[in-house]
C-alpha cells in the first residue's frame, strides 16, 4: 500500500510542534477524488497527534480511540467541502476538537479516567525526577500517583482551558496554530493559557512547592 | 497579579509528564486500516461521483469549471461550423464526398461488347449524385441494378487480368 511509504521516523509525534507537511495538498486532492490510499497516508501522518489531543482532553483511552476514529471518518465525509483555506492539519484538528468538546459536554460529571501506562522514559526524565525528588513536599509520591493527580487536575479545568493547555504545554503547538484551531485570536489563547496554568498550579500546589 | 515565572515552569514540567502516556503498544499499527475499513463498509467512498473522480478540482475551483464549460462549448461550435461548411461545399461541388461506386466511370473505360444493357444504363445516368440529390433517391437504378453490378465485377476481373 502506498501509505506504507511514510517513514515512521519522520512522522511527527505528540509533543512535537505541529507543521503541515508540504505534500498534504496533493494527498488531499487525491483523497477528495476518492483515493483511499492517499487518505490512509493522511491518517498516518496525524493519527498520533489527534489521538493524543483527544486522550489528554478525556483522560480515557477508549473514548480517545472512538473519537479519533470518528474524527477521521467525519473528516473524510467533509473532505469535499475542504477548500484548502487552512492546512489539512488545522482543519482536521478543528474537527477533533469540536467532536471532543461536544462529547465532554454530554459526558459532564461522568468522568471515568482510563489512563495509559507511563512509558519507560518517564522515569528518566530529569524534570520529572526532580518533581519527585527530596525537594518535593510529598516525598512518597510516585510518578503514577503524580500522573493521576495531574489528570484529575486537568479534568477540573473547563474544556476550553484544558484544550489550550493540552495543545500548547503538552503538544507544543504555537499560539498561532492554536488560535486557528480554536477560531480565536492569539491574545485570547495567551490569556486562556495563563488562567489554565494558574488553576493547575492551585490544584497541584502540594506537588509544586 | 501574576505568579512567579518559576511556578509556571514547574507546572509546565509537570504537564510534560503527559507526554509519557502513550497508547498501548502497537495501537497505531492498524489504526488507519480500521478507519479505511469503516469508510468502505459504510459506503462513504462510493458517494463520490464519477465526474468528481475525473475532475476533483471542479468543486474547489469554480473558475476551472467555467473554463471546462467554455472549452466544451467551443468544441461544439467548431464542430457545427465545420459540418455546415461541408454541406455547403457539397452543394457547390456535387462530386465531392461521393462514394467511389457512385461516380461515373471514366469515359475511356472499355466496355465489353457483350454488355449492351450496361451501356444503356450508363448513358441514362445524367444526374450525378450529391447530398442535395442523394444516391439512393436520385439513382436507384444504379444502386440496385444487377446488370450494373455485373459490369463492375467484370471490369474488376478485366483489370486483374
Amino acid at each position: 500500500m502506498n501509505a506504507n511509504v511514510l517513514d515512521k521516523a519522520t512522522a511527527p509525534s505528540a509533543g512535537q510542534a505541529a507543521t503541515a507537511a508540504p505534500e498534504d495538498p496533493k494527498l488531499v486532492k487525491q483523497a477528495q477524488s476518492g483515493n483511499l490510499e492517499a487518505y490512509d497516508e493522511l491518517i498516518r501522518r496525524y493519527q498520533e497527534r489527534i489521538y493524543a489531543t483527544i486522550y489528554h482532553m478525556t483522560s480515557n483511552h477508549e473514548d480517545a480511540n472512538d473519537l479519533a476514529q470518528e474524527t477521521f471518518i467525519k473528516a473524510f465525509q467533509a473532505l469535499k467541502s475542504f477548500k484548502g483555506d487552512s492546512s489539512f492539519f488545522t482543519w482536521v484538528y478543528r474537527i477533533a476538537v469540536n467532536k471532543t468538546i461536544n462529547f465532554l459536554k454530554q459526558r459532564k460529571n461522568k468522568t471515568h479516567m482510563s489512563l495509559n501506562d507511563l512509558d519507560f522514559n518517564a522515569e528518566h526524565d530529569p524534570d520529572l525526577v526532580a518533581l519527585v525528588s527530596d525537594k518535593t513536599p510529598r516525598r512518597d509520591v510516585s510518578l503514577i500517583e503524580l500522573q493521576e493527580k495531574l489528570n484529575g487536575a486537568m479534568q477540573k479545568l473547563s474544556e476550553i482551558h484544558r484544550l489550550v493547555v493540552t495543545l500548547h504545554d503538552v503538544q507544543g503547538l504555537s499560539h498561532e496554530d492554536i488560535s486557528k484551531i480554536m477560531g480565536c485570536n492569539t491574545g485570547t489563547v495567551r490569556s486562556r493559557l495563563f488562567y489554565a496554568r494558574q488553576q493547575l498550579q492551585a490544584y497541584l500546589s502540594d506537588y509544586l512547592k | 497579579m501574576s505568579p512567579p515565572p518559576e511556578e509556571f515552569d514547574r507546572v509546565k514540567k509537570l504537564l510534560a509528564l503527559k507526554r509519557h502516556e502513550p497508547p498501548p503498544p502497537g495501537y497505531f499499527n492498524h489504526f488507519s486500516d480500521k478507519i479505511i475499513a469503516r469508510i468502505e463498509a459504510e459506503g462513504l467512498s462510493a458517494q463520490i461521483s464519477w465526474w468528481q473522480r475525473l475532475f476533483p478540482d471542479l468543486d474547489a475551483k469554480p473558475v476551472l469549471a467555467c473554463a471546462y464549460g467554455l472549452v466544451i462549448m467551443g468544441l461544439l461550435a467548431i464542430g457545427v461550423g465545420v459540418s455546415q461548411s461541408l454541406d455547403t461545399d457539397e452543394t457547390t461541388a456535387p462530386n465531392l464526398g461521393q462514394p467511389w461506386f457512385a461516380q461515373a466511370p471514366a469515359s475511356d473505360a472499355v466496355l465489353p461488347a457483350s454488355m449492351p444493357v450496361v451501356q444503356a444504363s450508363l448513358t441514362g445516368q445524367t444526374n450525378p449524385a450529391s447530398s442535395a440529390n442523394p444516391v439512393i433517391s436520385g439513382a436507384p437504378s444504379f444502386l440496385f441494378d444487377v446488370n450494373r453490378l455485373k459490369y463492375e465485377v467484370e471490369r474488376v476481373k478485366g483489370d486483374l487480368r
